[in-house]
């Protein structure tokens, strides 16, 4: 009896280590074919496009599972969705929309007409037609709907009075046929089109979903469907996706048989490039310089779309009213605002904190951007501690009490308050008080502090007492317009900085009846709008991102550029 | 005994009570709620943030969401995820088999180990061979577990090759087939090991103790008198006495099975409760927070419960009632 006992015990054990070493042998080899298959084509990727083959693709992670462009909420999500669906519109380098599915003509930029290629197929079978388009406005404007995606259709004529119950249909969207649809804006503007949203929604298989509904049902979270090169074949919730070529891809052969994405966690990431345990995934700029050195994979860099800053609190603002209620005297001065600029050694701070994976940036414009202006219109703010003493000096910032640390010009104690964001990140803390040394060596007393990150984004908002001078970052889209973010009856110009005539060039800007649809006259006008917040620094730019992406060699075909990657069809892997 | 678990029953209602206005109060407490955070100004607009806050109550007074809350709560709806915008309970139930799993197998290897390493330092008390378990339990115990995850990973996954360093499955392989299960096994052995082998210490420590103790007993003298082998009394007399004990902390093991390694399973990206227990924290998910804080709070309320009356099973001195 005992021993059988102990038996059962041993046999356990056993059993135990035979799978360890049953499992352990299988990953050896396979890893060692890999090494091997990665010596023979070192060169191979850059050459023709091979068939077949699987892709694996990293998200650094877990999706929440909102697998439809209508539904999703971050950016992981995103990334998974590019790879099974398409857009009807897309954007080529310089962020001009280009036709896709859909070719639009317009005459005065309010009534659009759009015809859909014929013979697309959705990964169900069914036809895309103008009517899962229809149904994607219809969704999106209904009461129910649960995604933040309204302001994509809220300037299709009719969509409020639809939203509010007053209208059964959009009346700005008319179906001619199943391929030709027109669509009426509430008013004529040169961004409507790129403002608008651009995806179908499957009317086949959510038509009978109830809007409310639909974010939890199995065609968005489990067998989501697009129109992309790749169909969902499997998803195993928060942690992988497999899909398989789609055959009947409207748009020319699809090179892989599978991509798989799997979730790796930051710590891995450079461990699984090492070993060819993924394929393509996108890089924090902290791992850059750890992956730089890995033989078998290459890193590419492509403009992003962001950048960061440092705003003043110039104001407070009622959300009510929509407007900037009153004025914060601390900060108003335009001097001390350059002088804080020149104080800064951009360039070492974004090398230090960066790994090179970013420029400095002058300017609320990314670079990348059509419109965005020249540094050579615009003032540099070279570093520069001499420059900035004078111009403190000059401006009446000077130490009257022998302290070190310069007064206001009223002769009362100045210190700046600066906050940053806290994360688990270690990094953040250090960056921030670099920023405040800066401005300590030109004399500013500077305090920082951290501010728990949700807590952070809402005392900003609310134009909490607590922040004086914080740090930021911003994401701007395939539409350039920066007017969501900086004119004065906006939320989101969390500096309050309230120049009418800033404001004015911003409206021009977009007013049709005064830039037509001429983008040179818009461009000047954006870069004149530029001009003057580089001039009056409402808030220090500090930087503008790059992307950074890391490839195992074996992966070819794959390009990036502004507007993102091309598409997933062009992909392969060398076996 | 049953009049005794009937008490304790009954005393748990007002216990969960004033752990769910504990919880409800610190999920409130926190700053900013699930719309607040990094915005992305190309997904979202001001307008639908308010519009949002509106529609999930976070204006009303706290007494009224706390109230809503409840009674909802009781009645078997945990509300909706606001990041998953599916059930609460879908969210739960999709990732309590991984685990669930993962508990069992951590279980099962520090029972497997505790169990060796126990019976030897019993045996052997004060030798080089015991002091030196000790001294291995006591330290596995101080390395937190996401740096000896970090480094299994680095150490099992990428130099040796044994382990896959993440995720629970391949994807690859088809559901429910042999290579599925063998795969899905694959995945969680090298978390297991890291949580399981951690933490021997208690069990070691507590089996040796009581093996010591019982073999300085009348009985054991009396066995020893009769000319039994020392294998026999130990393998036999000594252990079958000294495993009651440990088979109480069964009860308190309930809870941590579910409640699962919360960092051990992010670094591991294993999709399991522990995982979405931080993502919901940093999210400020306050609906799945919620409901797995009030769900780990009643397995370790039904956990003792059931530690004291298999106690009182084990060891009919001890009268419950």
């Amino acid at each position: 009896m005992k021993n059988r006992k102990l038996f059962w015990l041993f046999a356990l054990i056993l059993a135990l280590a035979a799978f360890l070493a049953a499992c352990g042998g299988d990953e050896g080899s396979s890893s060692k074919d890999n090494a091997s298959k990665d010596d023979s084509k070192d060169s191979a990727a850059e050459g023709e496009p091979q068939k077949g083959g699987t892709m694996v693709y990293g998200i650094d992670a877990p999706p929440e599972g909102l697998f439809n462009p209508a539904f999703y909420g971050i950016a992981t999500d995103a990334e998974i969705i590019d790879l099974f669906d398409e857009s009807l519109i897309t954007y080529n380098e310089k962020l001009e929309p280009e036709p896709n599915v859909a070719s639009w003509t317009t005459e005065d930029n309010k009534v659009f007409n759009f015809k859909f290629k014929e013979g697309v197929k959705w990964h169900n079978g069914e036809e895309l037609t103008v009517n899962d388009w229809l149904f994607a406005f219809e969704t999106i404007a209904s009461p129910d709907y649960d995604g933040p995606r309204y302001t994509n259709v809220q300037t299709i004529e009719g969509a409020e009075a639809f939203r509010k119950g007053e209208a059964d249909t959009i009346s700005g969207v008319e179906v001619v046929n199943d391929y030709e649809i027109n669509i009426t804006f509430d008013q004529p503007r040169v961004n409507n089109l790129t403002n608008l949203w651009s995806y179908p929604l499957p009317e086949s298989v959510l038509g009978d979903v109830p809007v409310a509904e639909m974010s939890a049902s199995e065609w968005v979270r489990t067998t989501p469907i697009g129109i992309g090169p790749f169909k969902v074949d499997k998803i195993v919730p928060g942690e992988s996706v497999e899909m398989s070529r789609f055959d009947e891809y409207w748009n020319g052969d699809v090179n892989l048989d599978k991509i798989v994405v799997r979730v790796i966690d930051n710590s891995s990431v450079v461990g699984a490039l090492q070993n060819g345990d993924v394929d393509m995934i996108s890089l924090q700029p902290v791992s850059g310089p750890e992956v730089e050195p890995l033989e078998n994979v290459n890193i590419v860099t492509y403009p992003g779309l962001s950048y960061y800053y440092v705003g003043f609190k110039l104001g407070k603002f009622d959300n009510e009213k929509q407007t900037i209620t009153e004025e914060l005297p601390k900060y108003q001065s335009k001097e001390l605002r350059q002088a804080m600029m020149y104080a800064i050694n951009r360039q070492e701070w974004v090398d230090a904190f960066f790994f090179g994976y970013a420029k400095v940036a002058n300017k609320p414009v990314p670079t990348a951007h059509w419109n965005a202006a020249d540094d050579s219109e615009l003032n540099t703010y070279e570093y520069d501690p001499e420059k900035s003493k004078e111009m403190l000096d000059a401006a009446g910032y000077k130490d009257t009490n022998g302290d070190g640390f310069r007064e206001d010009p009223n002769g009362d104690e100045f210190v700046v308050k600066f906050s940053h964001y806290a994360t688990g990140n270690p990094t953040f803390e250090s960056r921030a008080q670099a920023i405040t040394q800066y401005w300590e060596e030109v004399g500013i007393k500077s305090e920082l502090e951290m501010v728990e990150v949700n807590l952070y984004y809402e005392m900003i908002e609310k134009d909490d007492p607590a922040i004086e001078t914080f740090f930021g970052g911003w994401g701007t889209g395939s539409d350039p317009d920066p007017s969501g973010l900086w004119k004065a009856n906006q939320l989101w110009n969390y500096p309050r900085y309230n120049n009418p005539k800033a404001d004015k060039l911003l409206d021009d800007a977009l007013n049709i009846d005064i830039v037509g649809t001429d983008q040179q006259k818009r461009t000047d006008l954006y870069i004149e709008w530029q001009k003057i917040v580089n001039e009056e620094v409402p808030m220090l730019y500090i930087a503008e991102l790059e992307e950074i992406r890391a490839l195992n060699q074996r992966v070819g075909g794959a390009k990036f550029d502004v507007s993102g990657q091309n598409s997933p069809a062009e992909w392969f892997v060398t076996e | 005994m049953l009049k005794y678990t009937f008490r304790r029953l009954l005393g748990m209602i007002p216990m969960l009570i004033l752990i769910s206005i504990v919880v409800f109060s610190l999920a409130k407490l926190m700053p900013g709620d699930s719309l607040s955070g990094e915005i992305d100004p190309l997904n979202t607009n001001p307008q639908y943030i308010a519009e949002m806050r509106e529609k999930l109550g976070y204006n009303d007074p706290l007494p009224v969401q706390y109230f809503n809350w409840v009674t909802d709560f009781v009645q078997g709806d945990f509300g909706k995820s606001t990041r998953f915008k599916v059930p609460v309970a879908d969210v739960i139930m999709e990732k309590i088999p991984n685990t669930l799993f993962l508990g069992v197998m951590a279980l099962l290897i520090t029972y497997i180990l505790a169990f060796i390493m126990g019976m030897y330092s019993g045996r052997k008390p004060y030798t080089i061979g015991d002091n030196a378990i000790a001294g291995i339990n006591y330290v596995m115990l101080a390395i937190p577990s996401f740096v000896a995850a970090v480094f299994a990973i680095y150490f099992f996954s990428f130099h040796l090759n044994w382990f896959p360093f993440g995720g629970s499955v391949d994807i690859l392989v088809e559901d429910g087939t042999f290579e599925y299960w063998l795969s899905r096994l694959h995945h969680v052995l090298l978390p297991a090991i890291v949580l399981g082998a951690m933490s021997t210490a208690s069990y070691t420590q507590f089996l040796r103790n009581d093996i010591i103790e019982n073999s300085r007993k009348d009985f054991v003298r009396t066995a020893r008198a009769k000319g039994t082998p020392m294998k026999k009394i130990y393998n036999v007399h000594i252990l079958r006495n000294s495993i009651i004990p440990l088979v109480t902390f069964l009860g308190f093991d309930f809870a941590a099975l579910i409640g699962g390694a919360i960092i051990t399973e992010t670094i591991f990206t294993y999709p399991g409760i522990g995982q979405l227990f931080l993502d919901s924290v940093t999210n400020k998910d306050y609906p799945i927070l919620m409901a797995l804080t009030m769900l780990l709070s009643f397995l370790t309320l039904a956990g003792n419960l059931i530690a004291d009356i298999l106690y009182g099973i084990v060891d009919p001195r001890i009268r419950l009632d």
